[in-house]
Order: C-alpha cells, then structure tokens, then sequence
C-alpha cells in the first residue's frame, strides 16, 4: 500500500512540476539583441548606429538584453551567453517572461536575419516612419514634467522616456521600486497618452555598488559642485555591477572629462559610460 | 612626593560601584527592568530612547501631536539616502506597569507585527537591507508608555492563535523613531508620534493580527507605521526653488545615438 502511495505521489509531483513547467514558459518572440545601455537609453528604431551603439556598449561592459520586436519591452536575461555572440543581431527567443520585472528565464534563442522577421508588429517597429509618428508636443512636455517631479529620485537614479505616437516608453534605472511604479502611474494620468511600456530597471544593491555610489557622488560633488544641489543634481550615477553610467548634462566637454576621470578613479569600478550631454548656458546666463 | 589623604586608592572598591550605579541610573531617564524591557523614569516627558528631543518640532503634514526633525544640510539630508535598515522595535514600559508580567511572548509579538508593519511602510521607498553602507539609514524606532493589559479569556482568542496570560495594553502608546547614518550613527531624522491611536487596544495572543477582538491594536500598529512613511514622503516633496531645478535640469535621452 505504502509503495502505490509513493509511486502516485512521484506522478502527481512529476505532473504538477511539468504542467508548472509549460504554464511558465511564453510564446517565443522577435527579438532584438542589445546591450543594456544602448536599449535603455537609444530608444527608437534599431537603425545601423543603433547596432553600433550595442555592439560597441557591449564589448565594453554593458549587458546583452533582449528588446521584444512586438512592444519594445526590455529584458535582463539569466543566461547572457546564449545572446552574447548576436549582440547586434535579432533572433526567436523563447522562455519564461516577467513583464513586471523586465526578467526572462531564456530557454532558447534562434538566430534570425532582419528580413526573416514575419510582416506584423515586429517588422514595424524596425522601421524608421513608425518612430516618426510622433505624439503632441504638448503630451511630451506634460510627461516629462511629471516625470521631473518624481519625489523619491536620487542622484543615482535616471528615467528616460519616447514617445512612439501616443504611446509612451519609459526607460532607465532606479534603485527604488516606487519610481518605477510612479513613473507608469503619472504618465498614465497623463491625457493623450495611450499606453505605456515600462522599461526602467530596478538596480541591485549589492555591496560594491553601494560603495561605488558613495564614493562616485562624493567625488563629483567635490569637483563639480555646481551641478548639485540640496535636493539634486544635473548629474545622474547609474551603478550597475561595478560599471558606472553617468547621464544628465555639464555645461563644457572639461567639466564632462572631469566626471570621467573621478568616476575611473573610483575602486572597484570596471567601467565608465559618459553619457553627459554637454549643453553650454543661453547667452542670458552667462557671467 | 605628596599625595593627597583622598585620593582613589585609599577609597574602597565597593563604594566606587555603588557611585556608579547611582550615576548611571540618575543620569538616564530610562533603567532596564528586564530583558528587552525598559521603564520611563517618573516624572520624565520623553523615554530617553532618541538622542536629542530639543530640535523636534510639530510637522504641520501630520495630524496629532506628531513632532519631527529632518537634518537641513545640503550634503547629507534624507534625500542623500535611499535604502534603509530596520532595528528591532524596544519597549519602555509605563512608569506604573509591573515589568515582571510583561512575557516575553508578548512583547515579541508586539515588536515583531510594528516592525514588520515598519518594513511593509518603507520598502518600497526605501528598499530594506542589512549590511550598514554610507548610502543606507538605520531605522531605530521604541514603543514608548506599554502597559499590563487585563488576562485573556478562554474565549478571546482561538487557540491556534497562541493567546496569552495577561495581554499588553498600548491605549497610550506612543512611537518615538530616529533615522540615522548606518556607518557614521548621525541623525538626520527623528519623529515622536504620540496621537493615541490605540486607544483601548490590547495585544493578547502571539498572532493577535488574525483575531477580532486585538484588531484596534493591529490597525494602531499600521497607522503608525503609515505615518512613519507619509513624514518620509513629505521630506521627499519637491519644493519651491529645488522644484524648479529639477524640472528644469531634466531631459530625456530620446532616439539620438548617445555619445561617448
């Protein structure tokens, strides 16, 4: 009696896990290989500068993500290897997705030539007329004010954001969960935006990147103090695995070169993306 | 040489620790009655848990008698922060109240529902971790003015909820809290909150939470906490001049190729 017991148990445990096993995994998608930074921060058709960006951001240390062709989702993947070699490239991916997240247990990857991308959403979005549907001038100043007024983000946290007709795609890093939820709760508020697609990743903190964040704040705030301010900066230190992203804008190349060198001269850190627009004052501010 | 008839040798060794112990119990507003346990000295306003009361002041974003204190200076204020740990929640006891029937039980289920309602209130805004780093605040926070509540009948709990003895009374609770620096110790906010919310309110069963007739104190609990976290967001508020700056400092990275 006691065998035919286990031996049910063992089936039902085996049926449960492979009934588990198909609910988790997605149907496959079109995919774009990018690296981490350049799909958070190029947002827009994947033009030859765009597979540029990614393959060069790669080889310097940017992860390789999956961008889903259908919607422009973002996707940290567990197992980087398996995109590695087609960064730059587009493929089927198939696994389990976490939307809310931005996470994909990846299960298998197909590499495929653009042209073998079906007619559908997903050749769409590769082609350039469709990012220049543009949404009102008016809805993107709207979202980008409230995306400015977000009350929890730091000098470590930058959400970027397009718009693609009347939908809105948010993108960037965060170390707090709330603005990522408040980002897509303001810009839904806002009206004429239709959807929104939530790229912003939320950050680890592990204990080198705390350390780096401390160190690459302090040493910019001693040599570039005017670019902060009690309760901000015009300078944003995205950590992320002991590389550092620095975003936002100087108002001259030397102030940029200076956030470079202080950021390389941080320990632990393996690289440094200067990403800072360099925007000289209106004629009115100076002096 | 000369040496003086009083000096420290010559005074006995006994007499030396019962003018410590004097010193020590004079000069804390608080003693330790048991383990885990302190009691409000009489006649004192405060529990002596935070460092420093004087720079309180009443938060008009909070109703009750809520008083708060947020550092100013540029460099390190909240804001300089964005990850938090959360120290276990002390208990002082009333001056009245007889430390010998406060069970440990109770006050672990005391402690442990505020500070995981504290946890639920905060992480999201301030993600919990437990290594100290020079980015991460320590949250200490005391239960101030517990009282022995009244024995807990037979049919005031269900067993499985582990009903006690004698249950805690937090009718005139207060929560003092104060933020500082995991590495350094500085304070850079504090906060007594002493709006009697729990009026009444009694914890009798170890998962008092799941029981009816303890609700006033878990509802207690969660208010508190939530105020905890609305003095957070109000400190976050963008304002005035700051508010301007940061609309005006930000811009978006659209579809340009980002340069390098």
């Amino acid at each position: 009696m006691k065998r035919v017991l286990s031996i049910l148990g063992g089936l039902l445990l085996l049926c449960s896990s492979s009934y588990l096993a198909q609910k988790d995994e997605g149907p496959p998608f079109h995919a774009y290989v990018d690296s981490d930074l350049c799909a958070r921060l190029m947002l827009g058709p994947i033009t030859t500068a765009r597979q540029e960006c990614s393959v060069k951001t790669y080889k310097d240390g940017s992860n390789a993500v999956l961008v889903r062709l259908d919607d422009n989702t973002v996707f940290s993947v567990n197992k980087e290897k398996m995109v590695k070699e087609y960064v730059g490239g587009f493929g089927e991916a198939a696994g389990e997705v976490k939307v809310k997240s931005g996470t994909m247990k990846l299960q298998s990857f197909k590499p495929l030539d653009r042209g073998e991308i079906p007619p559908g959403p997903a050749q769409k979005l590769l082609d350039v007329r469709t990012y220049n549907a543009k949404g009102s001038a008016e809805t993107h100043e709207k979202v980008r004010h409230e995306l400015a007024m977000i009350p929890y983000i730091t000098n470590f946290d930058f959400i970027s954001f397009t718009m693609v007709g009347n939908d809105v795609i948010l993108t960037g890093w965060t170390v707090r969960d709330t603005n990522r939820s408040d980002a897509e709760f303001r810009v839904k508020r806002v009206p004429g935006v239709a959807n929104v697609i939530n790229n912003i990743e939320i950050l680890p903190l592990g204990g080198t990147d705390m350390e780096i964040r401390a160190a690459a704040r302090a040493a910019l705030q001693r040599n570039l103090s005017t670019y902060f301010w009690s309760n901000g900066s015009d300078i944003k230190i995205v950590v992320k695995n002991g590389t550092i992203i620095l975003l936002g804008s100087v108002r001259t190349q030397q102030d940029s070169d200076i956030a470079t060198v202080q950021c390389n001269s941080v320990s632990f850190v393996f690289h440094v993306f200067n990403m800072l627009r360099v925007t000289p004052p209106a004629p009115k501010d100076k002096g | 040489m000369n040496t003086s008839r009083y000096s420290l040798k010559t005074v006995p060794g006994w007499l030396c620790v019962i003018v410590a112990i004097a010193m020590t119990i004079g000069c804390s507003p608080a003693a330790e009655t048991k383990a885990g346990v302190k009691k409000i000295a009489a006649g004192q306003e405060f529990s002596g848990f935070l460092k420093d009361y004087a720079a309180l002041k009443p938060n008009p974003n909070l109703d009750g008698n809520a008083l708060t204190f947020a550092a100013a200076d540029a460099k390190q204020n909240l804001r300089s922060y964005f990850a938090i740990i959360v120290d276990p929640v002390e208990v002082y006891i009333a001056t009245d109240a007889d430390a010998s029937k406060v069970s440990d039980d109770s006050r672990i289920a005391l402690t442990n529902y505020f500070q995981h309602a504290l946890i639920g209130a905060v992480s999201d805004a301030f993600p919990v971790v437990e290594t100290p780093s020079p980015l991460t605040l320590r949250l200490r926070t005391a239960l101030v003015g517990v009282d022995v509540g009244g024995q807990v009948a037979a049919g005031d709990a269900p067993p499985d909820a582990k009903p006690f003895e004698r249950a805690l009374n937090i009718g005139k609770v207060g929560v003092e809290m104060e933020l500082v620096d995991s590495k350094t110790g500085e304070r850079i906010a504090a906060m007594v909150d002493r709006t009697n919310l729990g009026d009444g309110a009694e914890v009798g069963a170890a998962n008092f939470s799941r029981v009816q007739k303890f609700a006033a104190a878990r509802e207690a609990f969660d208010e508190w906490a939530s105020r905890v976290r609305t003095f957070l967001d109000s400190e976050h508020e963008l304002k005035g001049d700051d508010a301007l700056r940061a609309d005006k400092s930000y811009q978006p990275y659209g579809s340009e190729m980002p340069k390098q």
